[in-house]
């Protein structure tokens, strides 16, 4: 006896409050009143996801907090669409409104994982062929395809003809070769590649190393092994020297830049995401008890 | 059916309808600019109230007839993207969507492809009296407490920020709020926070404490509609039993 008025509710609650509801969206409203079983469910369950997902993100930061040149990434969550079981304005009485309505929300969805390009830490290796980007600068890579990547690690190294490689092989774009009898290496902040050869004491100029930029950095594409490719969100590639006005920052020799996973932080995301999923699991719970307790309601 | 069990009804009803709202706070507990809502208990009063006044014996059902969303101010957190803002205050940023002006506490904002600052969906960011916020590429952005932006110490734009009374705004999802019909823009008094981003102020626990207390609840008004039903039962089996 009771159950029925419980699952269609229409007895008590559609009836001298909420007349507009009734006469405008009878069959919408039905249509709520079935899933109102499981919403408590699904909204949690919708967190659980969400912060699965969190977690996941978290433990790739935390895997590539040694990663030279790796850029953390964030988590951004956006609440669902709202169910309005009461309309705002709808009539409450011969001669009032209803002021808000009723709103339930249908729990939350990732919209994104942003890229932090946050500066990282410099640490010093002492070689020469390692650079550090300070500003928003991308080195460019010329990738065995053809195509050009974009990358903050800045550990290079020589290859067997003299070119300037990153650590896959693929050469620094545009190309500089160093000879093989060159002694002392130097890149100057402004990206002039020069070295000396034995017995002469005048510095020769290999090349410029050239950066990139973006309008839109975080709309930038992850490919692993530390490179970016364009895409229609970031914009094209605008390509400057070291040192210049527009921002693209100067080069330092000697130097790596390290990943801006700051550990701390991500200990502090997993707890909060963790503790996260733990009370979206409790509401599970909680809407299961309650539902099987309507469920012993009749005996 | 009697009165004991149509108002346990009613506040089971009730309770599962808090139980919901809850989920959907939990759920966003990460969620950047979040408000939570809490439910508005009000009672039903039957059409027969104001007919029998000598009785005394009035039905009132409580019932979940609306919500409130808890504007208050969520924990800013440091994050060190120049393009996150946070409000600290009162107000909301306007974005132009496509379907018109919405409003979100939410400030992770970026520059699109076309230089305009945007919203995280790629909307654009509403600048004062309208129109998008143009930014140069690869210089750096200030923000100023007021919402003014500035590149190379110039002004590029500043911010429309709006406030609303409460009750006067509408959830419709991705983080956005809709102003209900009539209801007009206020100056915000609330101050832009550059670097930041607004936490979700759904507390946890808070929101654990009230789960225990709805199922608590739920459970008294379970047992209190047992009993309604036990009584109906006497009622029928033993009071009109006829003995022979």
């Amino acid at each position: 006896m009771a159950l029925v008025v419980f699952v269609t509710g229409e007895s008590f609650c559609t009836g001298r409050i909420r007349p507009a509801a009734k006469t405008a969206s009878a069959t919408k409203q039905k249509q709520e009143e079935r899933k109102e079983m499981i919403r408590a469910l699904y909204s949690a369950a919708s967190g659980m996801t969400a912060q699965q997902l969190n977690i996941d993100n978290i433990a790739n930061n935390l895997a590539n907090s040694n990663t030279v040149g790796y850029k953390s990434r964030r988590a951004q969550f956006q609440d669902l669409m709202y169910q309005t079981t009461v309309q705002p304005g709808s009539q409450a009485g011969a001669s009032t409104l209803v002021p808000t309505g009723l709103q339930l929300g249908l729990g939350v969805r990732t919209a994104s994982n942003e890229i932090i390009f946050a500066q990282g830490d410099f640490s010093s290796t002492g070689n020469p062929l390692d650079m550090v980007i300070q500003g928003r600068g991308f080195f460019q890579i010329k990738l065995p395809t053809g195509e050009t990547a974009y990358s903050r690690a800045g550990s290079f190294q020589l290859d067997s003809t003299g070119n300037i490689v990153d650590p896959n092989g693929n050469p620094l774009q545009p190309q500089i070769a160093i000879p093989a009898a060159a002694q002392a290496i130097t890149i100057a902040t402004d990206g002039t590649v020069s070295f000396t050869l034995p017995g002469q004491n005048a510095a020769q100029t290999a090349g410029q190393i050239s950066l990139a930029n973006f309008q839109n950095p975080a709309g930038l594409n992850s490919i692993g092994q530390s490179y970016y490719l364009p895409t229609d969100a970031s914009g094209a590639a605008l390509i400057g020297v070291p040192g210049g006005t527009d921002g693209i920052g100067t080069i330092l020799q000697g130097y790596v830049e390290q990943s801006n996973v700051s550990v701390v932080d991500e200990f502090i995301n997993l707890i909060s995401a963790q503790r996260a999923y733990e009370a979206n699991s409790k509401v599970v719970k909680a809407a299961d008890d309650m539902y099987s307790q309507v469920n012993n309601l009749t005996r | 059916m009697d009165a004991i069990s149509t108002s346990a009804a009613s506040g089971m009803r009730a309770r599962m309808e808090s139980l919901e709202m809850l989920a959907n706070n939990l759920a966003n507990v990460e969620t950047g600019g979040f408000k939570a809502d809490r439910e508005f208990f009000s009672i039903y009063t039957g059409d027969d109230a104001s007919a029998d006044p000598q009785t005394g014996d009035i039905q009132t059902l409580p019932l979940v007839e609306t919500h409130w969303t808890d504007l208050s101010q969520g924990n800013l957190i440091n994050t060190a993207n120049p393009l996150d803002f946070a409000i600290d205050g009162d107000g909301l940023f306007a974005i132009d969507t496509q379907g018109g002006v919405r409003y979100t506490r939410n400030g992770n904002f970026r520059i699109g492809p076309t230089g305009i600052l945007t919203a995280a969906d790629g909307s654009p960011v509403r600048a004062l009296g309208g129109g998008p916020i143009q930014l140069q590429p690869g210089i750096a952005v200030e923000m100023l407490p007021d919402g003014t932006m500035q590149q190379s110490g110039q002004p590029v734009g500043q911010l429309e920020l709006s406030a609303f009374d409460r009750g006067s705004m509408d959830k419709i999802g991705a983080n956005y709020f809709v102003p209900l019909d009539g209801a007009k823009a206020k100056q915000a008094t609330g101050v832009v926070q550059q670097g930041k981003l607004e936490q979700s102020n759904v507390g946890a626990a808070e929101s654990s404490v009230r789960l225990v207390a709805i199922m608590r609840q739920f459970e008294m008004l379970q047992k209190a509609m047992n009993i309604g039903n036990e009584l109906n039962r006497k009622a029928i089996e033993e009071v009109a039993r006829v003995t022979t």
